[in-house]
C-alpha cells in the first residue's frame, strides 16, 4: 500500500461519521432512484404489461414513438397549454410582486394570502370545484358571462376550449407561487441602485428598464423553466379536471404518460417514451441555461 | 407638484381596485367550495346559481360520514404526512450537516455534486419501476410506501447544507467536540437547534407535497382503509353519477388544515416556498 | 478527533447495524400472496363463512346491494359489502392484480373488457362450479367469459338498446313515436321538435364521449365489425361508413346536444325539457330512475320505442354494454365469493329482482323468459317496456371482442371526438383509423378490408 493510499484511508476512517450521515440518501437513492432509472432503461426495450410474460423487442418501442400520433398531439397540447398560461401568469405574477413590493400598500398580508392560497390547496379538490364553475349549462362562470351578454362557452365539453380551461386552472394555481419567487427576486435588488437612479432623475419607466428588468432576468428565466417543466409533467390538474378530454384535446405529456402506463399498462413503451422525452427536456433546459449564461456574459 | 400627487393617488387607487378585483377572483373558488359543501346536489346545479346556500344543509357531511371512512382517511393523511415530514427533516438535515461541517472528508464535494445531479431526474421516468420496487419489497398498500421514497431529496440536503454552513459556527462545533460531545450529538444538540428556521421552511414544503399527493397515493394505496384524503375525494367521482355535495364537503375537510395553517403561519410558508425555489 | 473514545464508535456501529437490518427487512423475500390454487372448489353452503367485498359501479352496485339481505338469509355466516368504486376502476383493479394486493373478492367488468382481464391470468378459474350454468346464458355472452375452454367470468346483464323518450314533449310537439322507423324519420322528428320548441329542445345527446357508443350501436345495425372473427382489424368497411354517415347527418341536422354522457348537465337534462329522447341501452333506465330524485321534480313520464333502423324493414336492435362478475385469483375466500355470484346471477330470483329495481336486463335465460319481465311499468307510463327491449334480442349481431377491444375503442373514441371537432370529414376516416389501430395494437388488417360478416 502506498503511503498516499494509507493516508487517504486513514482520512476516510477519521471522517466515517460523514459517510454514515450522508448514507441514508445514497441507500434510498439506490433503491428508489438509481435502480428504477436503470430498470426503466431496460424496460424500454421490452414489451410488458406487468402481469404476463415480458418480451424483448429491441428498439421497436423507440421506432413506434415516431408515428404515435397521440404522443405528438400530447406534446403539441403541452406547448399550447404552456403558451396559453405562462405569459399571462408571468406578467400577472410580476405585477403582483411589484405592487406588493411597494412601501405604500396597505393590507399587504391579505393580498399576499389571497394570491398565494391556491398553492397550498390540494389540486384534486380545486380541480373539481373548477369543474363545477366551468360547467357549460349549470356553471357560475357561464352564468356571469351570460349576464354580460356573452354566449355560453363549452369550457370542458369542446375540443377547442378544453385547453383554455386547463390553462385558467393552472394559472390560478401557480400565479401566487411565481409571485413569491419574483418578490424574492425584487427584494434582492440593492436599494442603492434605485436611489442612485433617482438622483440621476430617471423616471419610473427608465428605472424599470435599466435596473429591474436586467436584474430580474435570472428570476424570469427560472420561473419560465420551472413552468415549462411543470407543464410537461403536470398531472393532477388535468387528471381531475378533464382527464385529458374531450378526445385527446387536453392531454398533456404527463397525462399521456399516465394513460399508457397505468391505463393501457404498456410498461415497456411507456418507459421508452418517458426516457426519450426526459432526455429531450434535459437537453433543452441545458441549452437554455447555457445560452442565457452566454447572453449575460455578452451583456 | 399638485398634478403629480393626483396622478400618484390615481395610480394607487387603480392598483388597489385591480388588486382587490383579482384577489376576489382568486378567492372565489374557495368561496364556491365552502358554500357548495352546504348545498344539496339540486341546489348546486340550480340556475341562476345560489350565492349562499339556502337553506343550509349539513347533509353532505352526514353522507360523507356514512358512506366513506373519512376519519380513517384523515388519520392516514396525518400519519403519512407527519412521517414523511419527520423523516425528511431528520435525514436531510443530518446529511446537510455532514456536507457542511466535514469539508475535508474525502469526496465531500464530489458526493454533493452527485446529490445535486439527482435533481435532474424527472419522477416521470422512475414511476413505473418505483411501483415495481414497491411490489417487490411487499410495501404496496403500506405507510412506508408513502413515507420513504420522497423523504430524502437532493434539494432538502442542499438547503440544509447551505443554511448550516452559513449559520452554525465552526468554533461552536469544535468546542462541542472538545467537551466530549459525540459527532451525532453535535448535530443533534448544536447544529439542528440553530437550523430551526430552515427546518421549518423545509418541513412546510414537504408537508404541502405530502398532504396533497394524489398520483403516487393512487398507485400504491390499494385498499379503502389505507387511502389518504385526496384519493378518497378523487374516488368519489363516480363513473356515472358524481355526488358533488359530498365531494365538496370532503374537499373542504381536505383543504382546511393546510389553508388554516397557512393563514396562521403565512410568513413561514412563504419562506418555505421561496426556499424550495432557490435551487437553481 | 483521534482521541475518540470507544463509546461513540460503538454507537456508530449500532447505527450501521440498524441501517443494514432495516434494508434487509425491506428486501426480505416475501411469500406469494395469492393462494396456491386459483380454481374455485365446490363447498357445501353450510361451511361458508367470512366477508366478501364486491367492486361494482353505480346502478349495478345498488342493485347488488339490494340482494344482500336475501343472500345473507341463505348464508348467515357470509357478509357481503358492495364498494361503489368510482373513478378509474380499470386502472385500480389492474394495479391490484399486478401488485397482488387489494383486489376485491368479486368484481364487476364490462362484458367487453372481460377478455382483457382474463388474458392477465389473474382471475380465478370458475369452470368447476360454473359448468352447470353453461346452457342457461346465451352462447354469445360466454364468448367473452372464456379462454382456452375455461370459464373465468359469469355473464350478468345485457344491454339491448331502444329509444327512451319524454311522452309530454313528443305530444306537445305533435310527434308520433310509433311512426319513427328509420334514422331518417328520427332526424325529421328531431327537426320538428327543434323548430317547434324554438331551439329549446334537442332530440338527443351526442357529445364527444357518446359518439363511440352510437358508433357501436349503428354498426350492429349496418353489419359492421371492428375486429373480424380471427381478431384482425376490419373497421374500414362500407358498413362503418354507413354508420358514420348517419352520425354525421344526426349532428349536421343540429338536433344533437353536446352535453357529455353522465355529466351533471346530462343527468339534469333527464329531468328537464332540453333533450327529448335518449337512444340507449336498457340499463340507462336505472340511471334515469335514480337521478330523478337529485334533479328537481322528475315528474316526466317516459316512453320507449324501438331503435330506428338504417333502412325501412332493417334491424331495429343493438346491444351496448352488459357486465360480468369475476373472482380475482388473489381472493382468499373464493367459495363464499362464488356463492354470492351464483345467488346474484344464476338464480331467477336474483336476476328478476335486479331487473325490477334497476332495469338490469337479465342475461340468465330462465329469468329473461319469465313473464314478469314484460309487466307494465309505471315508470314508462304503464308501457310494457320490457317487451320492447326483449324483441328480437336473439337477432342482435354480435361484435367480435378481443383482449384489445377496449384499447381499440379508446382510439376510436379519440378519433371520433376529433372528427366531430374538426368538421366531420368522413372521407378517408376509417382508412386512417384502421392504419392506426393496426400499428398501435400490433394486429394485422383483415384481408379484403372488411370482416366476413360485413360482406353480404
Amino acid at each position: 500500500m502506498t503511503p498516499q493510499r494509507a493516508e487517504w484511508l486513514a482520512e476516510v476512517k477519521r471522517h466515517r461519521h460523514f459517510y454514515l450521515f450522508v448514507s441514508p440518501f445514497f441507500v434510498l437513492f439506490a433503491v428508489f432512484g438509481l435502480y428504477p432509472l436503470l430498470f426503466s432503461l431496460f424496460l424500454s426495450f421490452t414489451q410488458w404489461d406487468g402481469l404476463t410474460a415480458m418480451h424483448w423487442v429491441g428498439a421497436s418501442n423507440f421506432a413506434a414513438m415516431l408515428d404515435d400520433e397521440i404522443l405528438w398531439r400530447s406534446l403539441w397540447n403541452t406547448l399550447i397549454i404552456g403558451l396559453l398560461y405562462v405569459p399571462p401568469m408571468m406578467i400577472l405574477a410580476f405585477l403582483f410582486a411589484q405592487i406588493l413590493n411597494t412601501q405604500w400598500l396597505k393590507m399587504r398580508a391579505f393580498y399576499r394570502a389571497a394570491f398565494f392560497l391556491p398553492c397550498v390547496t390540494p389540486m384534486v379538490v380545486i380541480a373539481i370545484v373548477f369543474g363545477l364553475i366551468f360547467s357549460a349549462e349549470k356553471g357560475v362562470l357561464n352564468y356571469l358571462l351570460g349576464l354580460a351578454g356573452v354566449q355560453s362557452v363549452p369550457w370542458l365539453t369542446s375540443e377547442e376550449w378544453s385547453k383554455v380551461s386547463v390553462a385558467i386552472l393552472v394559472m390560478w394555481r401557480w400565479t401566487g407561487y411565481n409571485m413569491v419567487l419574483m418578490l424574492a427576486g425584487l427584494q434582492g435588488i440593492p436599494v442603492e441602485y434605485y436611489e442612485a437612479a433617482m438622483v440621476d432623475g430617471a423616471t419610473a419607466i427608465q428605472r424599470m428598464r435599466a435596473i429591474t428588468m436586467p436584474m430580474m432576468r435570472p428570476t424570469f428565466l427560472f420561473c419560465g423553466l420551472l413552468s415549462l417543466l411543470g407543464t410537461i409533467f403536470m398531472f393532477d390538474e388535468i387528471f381531475v379536471l378533464t382527464s385529458g378530454g374531450p378526445g385527446t384535446s387536453s392531454t398533456n405529456f404527463g397525462m399521456y404518460l399516465f394513460n399508457i402506463s397505468f391505463g393501457d399498462f404498456r410498461f415497456g413503451y411507456a418507459s421508452a417514451v418517458a426516457y426519450s422525452v426526459a432526455v429531450a427536456v434535459f437537453a433543452v433546459s441545458w441549452l437554455v441555461s447555457r445560452l442565457n449564461r452566454q447572453g449575460l456574459e455578452g451583456a | 407638484m399638485h398634478s403629480r400627487n393626483v396622478r400618484t393617488a390615481l395610480g394607487r387607487g387603480l392598483a388597489y381596485a385591480g388588486l382587490t378585483l383579482l384577489a376576489i377572483i382568486f378567492i372565489f373558488p374557495f368561496y364556491w367550495l365552502l358554500i357548495s359543501a352546504f348545498k344539496t346536489q339540486a341546489q348546486i346545479f340550480t340556475m341562476p346559481p345560489q350565492w349562499a346556500p339556502h337553506p343550509v344543509t349539513a347533509g353532505n357531511f352526514v353522507d360523507l360520514w356514512r358512506e366513506t371512512n373519512i376519519p380513517r382517511a384523515f388519520l392516514n393523511s396525518v400519519i403519512i404526512s407527519a412521517g414523511n415530514v419527520a423523516l425528511a427533516l431528520f435525514l436531510c438535515s443530518l446529511a446537510g450537516f455532514a456536507f457542511a461541517k466535514y469539508p475535508r472528508a474525502p469526496g465531500n464535494s464530489k458526493l454533493l455534486a452527485f446529490v445535486l445531479g439527482t435533481m435532474m431526474i424527472p419522477g416521470a421516468v422512475t414511476l413505473i419501476p418505483s411501483f415495481l420496487v414497491m411490489v417487490k419489497l411487499g410495501l404496496i398498500n403500506t405507510y412506508p410506501a408513502m413515507i420513504i421514497p420522497g423523504s430524502v431529496g437532493a434539494f432538502g440536503i442542499f438547503w440544509m447544507r447551505q443554511y448550516m454552513g452559513a449559520n452554525v459556527p465552526d468554533d461552536l462545533v469544535a468546542a462541542a467536540r472538545i467537551d466530549g460531545c459525540s459527532e451525532f450529538g453535535i448535530y443533534w444538540r448544536v447544529a439542528a437547534p440553530i437550523a430551526t428556521p430552515a427546518l421549518a421552511a423545509l418541513g412546510i414544503m414537504q408537508l404541502i407535497g405530502s398532504w396533497n399527493n394524489l398520483m403516487w397515493a393512487f398507485i400504491v394505496l390499494r385498499t379503502r382503509d389505507m387511502l389518504t384524503l385526496p384519493v378518497v375525494i378523487y374516488l368519489l367521482q363516480g363513473e356515472t353519477r358524481t355526488p358533488y355535495g359530498m365531494l365538496m364537503a370532503g374537499g373542504l375537510l381536505t383543504t382546511l388544515p393546510l389553508a388554516l395553517a397557512f393563514l396562521f403561519f403565512q410568513r413561514h410558508f412563504i419562506a418555505g416556498i421561496t426556499a424550495g425555489a432557490i435551487k437553481q | 478527533m483521534k482521541t475518540l473514545s470507544p463509546h461513540p464508535t460503538f454507537k456508530w456501529l449500532c447505527a450501521l447495524c440498524l441501517g443494514v437490518a432495516a434494508i434487509s427487512w425491506l428486501l426480505r423475500p416475501r411469500p406469494e400472496t395469492a393462494p396456491a390454487s386459483s380454481a374455485v372448489a365446490v363447498v357445501p353452503a353450510s361451511q361458508l363463512h367470512g366477508n366478501v367485498t364486491v367492486w361494482s359501479w353505480n346502478i349495478a352496485a345498488k342493485s347488488l346491494q339490494q340482494l344482500i339481505p336475501g343472500f345473507e338469509k341463505r348464508h348467515p355466516n357470509v357478509h357481503v359489502a358492495v364498494d361503489m368504486t368510482g373513478a378509474r376502476m380499470t386502472t385500480r383493479l389492474m394495479l391490484s392484480l399486478a401488485s397482488g394486493v387489494g383486489a376485491p373478492d368479486v368484481s364487476q367488468f364490462e362484458l367487453s373488457d372481460a377478455p382483457r382481464y382474463i388474458a392477465t391470468g389473474k382471475l380465478a378459474d370458475l369452470t368447476p362450479v360454473a359448468a352447470k350454468y353453461r346452457s342457461m346464458f346465451p352462447a354469445y355472452l360466454w364468448d367473452n367469459c372464456m379462454m382456452d375452454g375455461k370459464v373465468y367470468a359469469i355473464p350478468w346483464d345485457m344491454g339491448p338498446c331502444a329509444v327512451f323518450y319524454k311522452r309530454s314533449l313528443f305530444a306537445k310537439y305533435g310527434v308520433d313515436p310509433q311512426r319513427i322507423e328509420t334514422w331518417d324519420d328520427y332526424i325529421e322528428a328531431g327537426r320538428t321538435i327543434l323548430r317547434k320548441s324554438k331551439g329549446q329542445t334537442k332530440m338527443l345527446p351526442l357529445g364527444s364521449n357518446a359518439l363511440n357508443w352510437m358508433f357501436q350501436m349503428l354498426i350492429q345495425q349496418t353489419g359492421g365489425q371492428v375486429f373480424d372473427g380471427q381478431g384482425r382489424i376490419a373497421i374500414s368497411s362500407p358498413a362503418s361508413r354507413r354508420a358514420l354517415d348517419i352520425m354525421r347527418r344526426l349532428r349536421a341536422a343540429g338536433i344533437c346536444s353536446d352535453v357529455p354522457v353522465f355529466s351533471q348537465e346530462y343527468l339534469a337534462s333527464i329531468n328537464a325539457d332540453t333533450i327529448a329522447s335518449y337512444p340507449a341501452a336498457v340499463w340507462m333506465a336505472g340511471t334515469m330512475r335514480d337521478t330523478a330524485r337529485d334533479y328537481g321534480n322528475g315528474d316526466i313520464t317516459w316512453g320507449v320505442f324501438r331503435l330506428p333502423a338504417v333502412e325501412r324493414g332493417g334491424k331495429r336492435v343493438a346491444n351496448v354494454g352488459g357486465s360480468v362478475l369475476v373472482i380475482p385469483a388473489q381472493c382468499a375466500n373464493k367459495e363464499a365469493a362464488w356463492a354470492f355470484i351464483e345467488f346474484a346471477l344464476c338464480t331467477r330470483e336474483g336476476q328478476l329482482a335486479q331487473y325490477r329495481n334497476f332495469n338490469l336486463f337479465p342475461g340468465f335465460l330462465p329469468a329473461l323468459q319469465h313473464p314478469g319481465v314484460d309487466d307494465p311499468d309505471p315508470f314508462f307510463g304503464g308501457q310494457r317496456a320490457g317487451g320492447v327491449f326483449a324483441t328480437d334480442v336473439t337477432q342482435i349481431s354480435r361484435l367480435n371482442m378481443t383482449p384489445q377491444w377496449s384499447a381499440a375503442m379508446g382510439y376510436v373514441d379519440q378519433d371520433l371526438s376529433h372528427w366531430a371537432a374538426t368538421g366531420m370529414h368522413n372521407e378517408g376516416f376509417f382508412e386512417n383509423v384502421e392504419r392506426k389501430l393496426a400499428k398501435r395494437l400490433g394486429v394485422p388488417v383483415a384481408p379484403g378490408n372488411a370482416g366476413p360478416r360485413a360482406r353480404r
